[in-house]
């Protein structure tokens, strides 16, 4: 029935760039079709009368277009042949592909017939579909509450967007509330942190687009159509932030006292208590762990604030998008115990130096050891834990502890001049503007020694840091009274499990990956996720923000725009489907998921690869666009139109790969005629039985290109290999066969790769 | 001054070294960043000249004559810089390279004269005894040492021990025969000549 | 952590034990039988080449090719799992079985050697044995049963002062396998901790060489002995009784070498040294001249452990 079809054919002359090579009278007479039409500039608006005209005039079915590359002009020829479906349309790529890439007539015009006749035989396998709209809901999920996070929120808020925070402690802040002093290159001068932070934190508690949640952890994920279904579980506080004044009677009367973990446990809190003087909300909280449950903060509050048996609530928050900003936590040092910092008091990382030196730390701001005299001596040792690829240790940079180091060292050297700060480091990395604030480090008489110290003990009432100096090569004990070491960032514990629960991919060190480090700075494998701050990686509080506002942009433009996207997707019968969950792990591109006891297959990531159909034992599932079916019509219509001793090769490639061969034409290189090239939305869609197909009904070689970016290019060089194997056993030479990488600035290199195919098919030819 | 002329090609040493079947590090060894974490922990840079870093430094700069210096056998293969090197690199296994590189080069063959008795051990008895050269040595610095080694049967037998110290014939035999036939035996020969003709 | 056996174990026979404290052999026997450990020895396995090797006599194709001969002796008795007295021989044979699987160009070159001089049975395959799976110190094997442990202590000996001392060539060479740590290494003190007592832990060198360094004890005795020095002189500091080693070499080290030291250093050094698997018999009840090989010891073990006390039960 599909060949009773009344198919149209447009030729373009393209003002000669076409016609000049290609014989257009010798096209026309070669063609068995309803009409043809021929034009010489087909994409200008006469161009789209002169199509739609036909299309009424002889009641066509189908269209091929024989011009350009379908990369420079598809979107212009769907809409020319309204009100035709623009899925019954397809392009004969003559220009780049046949008339910029062959000098001789005669056989780039039998090329160009062979290119037209496979869009025509393609194109009757095409059905009218419609594209796929999916606009995401306007509200966002924000992921953690720390700079980063609150900068994200605020932005979006600032756009009219409803944004939920979700923060796993009893208030936002993160760790730039515990910093203390905070610095800028440009100033050379430290200022406080929560002065600075204050007024983001004010700003975001008064925005009524955003809705904080402390206590809070997000412990389920689920996404339809562009929206999250998360589960959010909120821990009680044991207070009614409604009620409560932040008084601080309950903690005044508080028998139970445990080491403080905001200020990095050198001092102690109450079992009731609030975080820190700014934490958000205003509110006290009970750590139930620790709680003797003796009643005494019940009786003393007078606001009746205290609720003793709030339970842990589950709620269901619905966005269209999230932005993960879930931070960083410090290098265990238990893994490095030979800096003795388990062992000794007064062995301190720089975040405990920052609360010591923070005038609303353990000691008030007075650098003090734990006996409470002032050191004479601090060594600052780097890299602990950094650039390291000893078992636990991570081999990257934590980009923050060289300037912070500086910073620490700075604040030391202005209220404390006699005590002498000598930082070991290995490298002083202090890019761009930093490298001033290093040379005002130095005029602070801050002393430098390179090397990297192998430990740390106790002899008597000092300490002994053993090192190198480089420099002078010599080994050194250093006498010093506190030790400082500049631990490592690495994901916090929040980073890796909400990777897990939103299943986004993580870099090996265990950070959020972005989908692309250049280009994609901000978005995960995932769509609708982005990342900020330093949960994609060690970056300092500036960079937080701008990744912070970045995911923001990214989210509005997402939001605001709404996607339409081609529907040559997976689709499941729900009949057949047992819902075995094989093809959920098989999805590279993370499209599918269980739904209400279904499968579901998500249209914004499905690229219709069909790696699933494979792999599905009860054949439930089908990609839309009869897309095998075109795949044979195609490779049917090139091979029809071989002639005697003709040899023909078929080059499948996706959107990047044919990109890559259109460039070949477009810089005027060349390439031999027998290559026809096959444009795929996948090669994994070309199935071992095209080539075997293929190679039994004429074709002398078979040329796969794939993009080794590409998620499934593993799976495809894999799967050639073993079609070769499979095609030796059948009789053929598994060298007709072969597999290529591509990319499209190295079109030279498919250039030359292409005709290398075809002299090994000539001499394979020959010696048959 | 030293002037690197354009045909100096100092990072062949390197390679030669991590194409050595004892290296386990990979490109370790072209990692370094020279931090001076393995001169930190090392026994050897405490107690004398040795410095770890330096000899990677050297091997970075092809300085070949490193092979030559005696400094290299002061290390103690304790493998501390191997077991904390940042960047994985061993200084251990580079040094042990050195040393087989110094002795395929015909250097090197005092330090290891003394220790001829641990070769002559294996080709009569298969096992690694301290070599009789240091009994003296041992007689003097270690009170009653001599005099349970006397005894060492007895206070066997005391344990039980079984099976005996030595192994039986054909096992000292198949032993032999491995150690001629990876050409151990000649290097010790080689060695030894060297040593007592002069 | 590694999967560590606790059967088809060829007990590897170490040549300092035989010669220097043959009660560690002793010891370990009666310690791996109280704990149902199924070991077998054999006169067939010879030495792994070790002191030679590092004192840089022996070069790697001689000390593989002699690896792959008992590696070839232990799977024809059924017993692939090799477990050392001493950390040489651990370091030395691991460090084989991981050459002899991935350097093809030696393993077929020894293979060759044994195919053309009449000794092809002694060839090695690729990956016959695994560094991991099949290379075990002594230790591992105890830290291994260390629940177990408890139950079979017969004397009380936590009132000793206890220091550990972590032999390199267990704990550095082949870190990744390293059971405990190697930056504060912790398995003697885990194994002692299961004998009811507790160690002093940390103390300064903790982690250090024993000095003995190979050929630096004979020709290089100046440096040595510093090195050995630093190390006694931090567990005088700590007043230690008794240290416990897992290496013969370090344990001669310390034994042998403390009266010269003591003189050098012009201090007393009192602590006794017992192997892991001494001071685990002694625990469970090993006598002092049939298990534990006292005769040996250089530092007499009766000056610091007198009476011995059973535990409540």
């Amino acid at each position: 029935m599909r060949d009773d079809l009344k198919v149209g054919v447009f030729l373009c002359e393209c003002g000669g760039n076409i016609a000049d090579v290609i014989d257009l009278d010798e096209v026309r007479d070669s063609l068995d079709v309803e009409f043809i039409g021929q034009f010489e500039n087909l994409c200008s608006l006469n161009g789209r009368k002169i199509i739609r005209d036909a299309i009424f005039d002889h009641n066509l079915d189908r269209v091929v277009v024989a011009a350009c590359s379908p990369i420079s002009h598809e979107k212009t020829f769907q809409d020319y042949v309204k009100p035709l479906n623009p899925y019954l349309m397809d392009m004969a790529n003559i220009r780049e592909q046949c008339s910029w890439v062959h000098d001789d007539s005669e056989r780039a015009t039998h090329k160009a017939i062979t290119l037209i006749n496979a869009s025509i035989e393609k194109v009757k396998q095409s059905d009218a579909v419609d594209p796929i709209y999916c606009q995401t809901p306007d509200e966002v999920a924000v992921i953690g509450g720390g700079i980063a996070g609150m900068n994200a929120a605020l932005s979006l808020a600032k756009q009219g967007t409803k944004v939920t925070i979700i923060e796993q402690s009893p208030s936002i802040g993160g760790h730039m509330a515990k910093i203390g002093k905070v610095f800028s290159p440009v100033k050379i001068a430290e200022e406080c942190g929560m002065c600075l932070l204050n007024p983001i934190l004010n700003e975001l508690v008064w925005n009524e687009n955003i809705e904080v949640l402390t206590n809070a952890k997000v412990i389920e994920s689920e996404r339809r159509a562009g929206t999250y279904n998360l589960i959010v579980e909120q821990s009680p506080r044991y207070v009614d932030t409604e009620k409560c004044i932040a008084c601080g009677k309950c903690a005044e009367v508080c028998e139970v006292e445990v080491p403080n973990d905001w200020n990095d446990n050198l001092s102690m809190r109450k079992a009731i208590y609030r975080p820190f003087g700014q934490s958000y909300p205003e509110s006290y909280v009970i750590d139930m762990d620790n709680c003797s449950k003796c009643g005494d903060c019940f009786r003393t509050c007078n606001m009746r604030a205290i609720k003793l048996r709030q339970k842990p609530e589950k709620s269901l928050l619905q966005v269209g998008s999230i932005i993960v900003a879930t931070g960083h936590k410090l290098f265990d040092m238990e893994k490095r115990p030979e800096y003795g910092y388990t062992r000794y008091a007064d062995v301190i990382t720089q975040s405990e130096l920052g609360r010591i030196t923070g005038v609303n730390g353990p000691t008030k701001g007075k650098l003090l050891k734990s006996n409470g005299e002032v050191p004479k001596r601090v060594v600052m040792i780097q890299c602990v834990g950094s650039r390291d690829e000893k078992p636990d240790g991570h081999r990257y940079c934590s980009k923050i502890c060289c300037t912070v180091a500086l910073k620490n060292a700075n604040i030391i050297k202005h209220k404390y001049p006699d005590t002498d700060v000598l930082i070991c480091y290995t490298d002083v990395r202090t890019p761009g503007m930093f490298e001033k604030y290093y040379k005002h480090t130095q005029e602070n008489e801050v002393r430098f020694l390179r090397g990297r110290p192998g430990e740390v003990v106790k002899k008597g009432d000092n300490f002994i840091v053993r090192t190198e100096d480089t420099i002078k090569g010599e080994f050194v004990e250093i006498e010093a009274d506190m030790v400082v070491l500049s631990t490592a960032m690495e994901p916090s514990m929040g980073t890796r499990e909400i990777a897990e629960t939103l299943n986004i991919g993580t870099t090996e060190d265990g950070f959020i990956k972005e989908s692309h480090p250049k280009i994609k700075p901000v978005a995960t494998d995932v769509q609708g996720i982005y990342v900020c701050g330093t949960a994609q990686d060690p970056k300092d509080i500036t960079d937080s923000i701008m990744q912070a506002t970045a995911a923001a942009a990214k989210v509005s433009e997402y939001n605001y725009g709404g996607v339409e996207i081609e529907p040559f997707i997976a689709e499941i019968d729900k009949e057949k489907c047992t819902v075995c969950g094989e093809c959920i792990s098989r999805c590279k591109y993370k499209s599918m998921s269980i739904q209400d006891d279904e499968i579901y297959i998500d249209p914004m990531s499905c690229t219709g690869c069909g790696k699933c159909l494979v792999d599905c034992k009860q054949r439930a599932i089908t990609v839309n666009g009869n897309v095998d079916e075109k795949i044979v019509a195609t490779i049917n219509g090139v091979l029809s139109k071989k002639r005697e001793g003709e040899r023909m090769i078929l080059v499948f490639l996706d959107n990047i790969g044919y990109t890559a061969a259109d460039n070949i034409g477009v810089n005027r290189l060349s390439y031999p005629e027998s290559i026809h090239i096959i444009k795929v939305i996948s090669v994994n869609r070309v199935r071992p039985r095209h080539i075997r197909y293929a190679l039994e009904n004429g074709a002398d070689g078979i040329f796969i290109g794939e993009f080794p970016g590409d998620l499934m290019y593993d799976e495809v060089e894999r799967k050639i290999g073993m079609v070769k194997e499979c095609i030796a056993e059948m009789g053929h030479n598994p060298e007709r066969v072969t597999f290529s990488k591509v990319y499209i600035p190295y079109f030279t290199g498919l250039a030359r790769k292409l005709t290398d195919f075809d002299n090994k098919i000539l001499e394979l030819n020959e010696a048959k | 001054m030293t002037t690197q002329k354009i045909t100096d090609s100092p990072i062949d040493f390197a390679e030669d070294i991590i194409l050595d079947v004892k290296n386990s590090k990979e490109d370790g060894v072209l990692k370094c960043v020279q931090c001076g974490m393995c001169t930190s922990t090392c026994p050897a840079a405490r107690h004398s000249d040795y410095n770890p870093r330096d000899i990677i430094e050297r091997v970075l700069e092809g300085d070949m004559t490193i092979m030559e210096d005696d400094n290299i056998w002061n290390c103690f293969y304790c493998y501390t810089c191997h077991s904390v090197c940042p960047v994985g690199n061993s200084v251990c296994e580079v040094n042990q390279i050195l040393k087989q590189f110094a002795i395929n080069n015909g250097i090197g063959y005092d330090k290891l004269y003394e220790y001829m008795g641990f070769a002559d051990s294996y080709f009569t008895a298969a096992i690694g005894a301290i070599p009789e050269i240091f009994f003296e040595d041992i007689r003097r610095d270690v009170p009653g040492w001599w005099e349970f080694r006397q005894n060492l049967g007895d206070i066997r037998d005391e344990l039980e021990l079984n099976p005996p110290l030595m192994p039986p014939e054909e096992v000292i035999d198949e032993v032999s025969t491995i150690l001629t036939i990876t050409g151990f035996k000649d290097r010790i020969e080689k060695i030894r000549q060297s040593q007592e003709e002069e | 952590m590694k999967e560590i056996p606790d059967k088809n174990i060829l007990l590897f026979r170490s040549c300092l034990v035989s010669v220097e404290y043959p009660g560690v052999e002793a010891s370990t026997k009666f310690v791996f039988d109280k704990l149902g450990v199924d070991y077998a020895i054999s006169e067939k396995q010879t030495c792994c080449t070790g002191l030679g090797h590092y004192s840089d006599v022996f070069d790697q194709l001689s000390t593989s090719a002699i690896g792959a001969r008992n590696f070839r002796i232990a799977k024809d008795l059924d017993r692939p799992n090799l477990v050392m007295m001493c950390a040489t021989c651990y370091a030395i044979n691991k460090k084989s079985v991981k050459l002899l699987n991935n350097k093809d160009e030696l393993r077929e070159k020894i293979n060759n050697l044994f195919d053309e001089n009449g000794l092809g049975h002694l060839k090695y395959e690729k990956d016959e044995l695994k560094p991991t799976e099949n290379i075990f110190h002594v230790v591992d094997i105890l830290y291994n049963k260390i629940d177990e442990i408890p139950d079979k202590i017969k004397y009380d000996l936590s009132d000793y002062t206890i220091a550990t001392h972590h032999g390199c060539h267990y704990c550095k060479v082949h870190y990744e396998d390293t059971v405990g740590g190697v930056r504060d290494p912790h398995i003697l003190d885990d194994i002692i901790g299961a004998c009811g007592c507790e160690t002093i832990g940390w103390y300064d060198h903790k982690r250090a060489t024993c000095g003995t360094g190979f050929r630096q004890r004979y020709s290089n005795p100046e440096l040595s002995f510093s090195a050995t020095a630093d190390k006694m002189n931090a567990i005088c500091d700590e007043d230690v009784d008794i240290m416990v080693h897992l290496c013969p070499n370090c344990h001669i080290q310390f034994d042998r070498y403390q009266h010269l030291i003591a003189d050098r250093e012009k201090r007393k050094f009192r602590a006794i040294h017992l192997n892991i698997a001494q001071f685990v018999a002694l625990a469970m009840g090993g006598d002092l001249d049939k298990v534990i090989g006292a005769k040996a010891h250089t530092v007499p073990i009766d000056s610091v452990i007198k009476d011995l006390k059973e535990v409540e039960k």
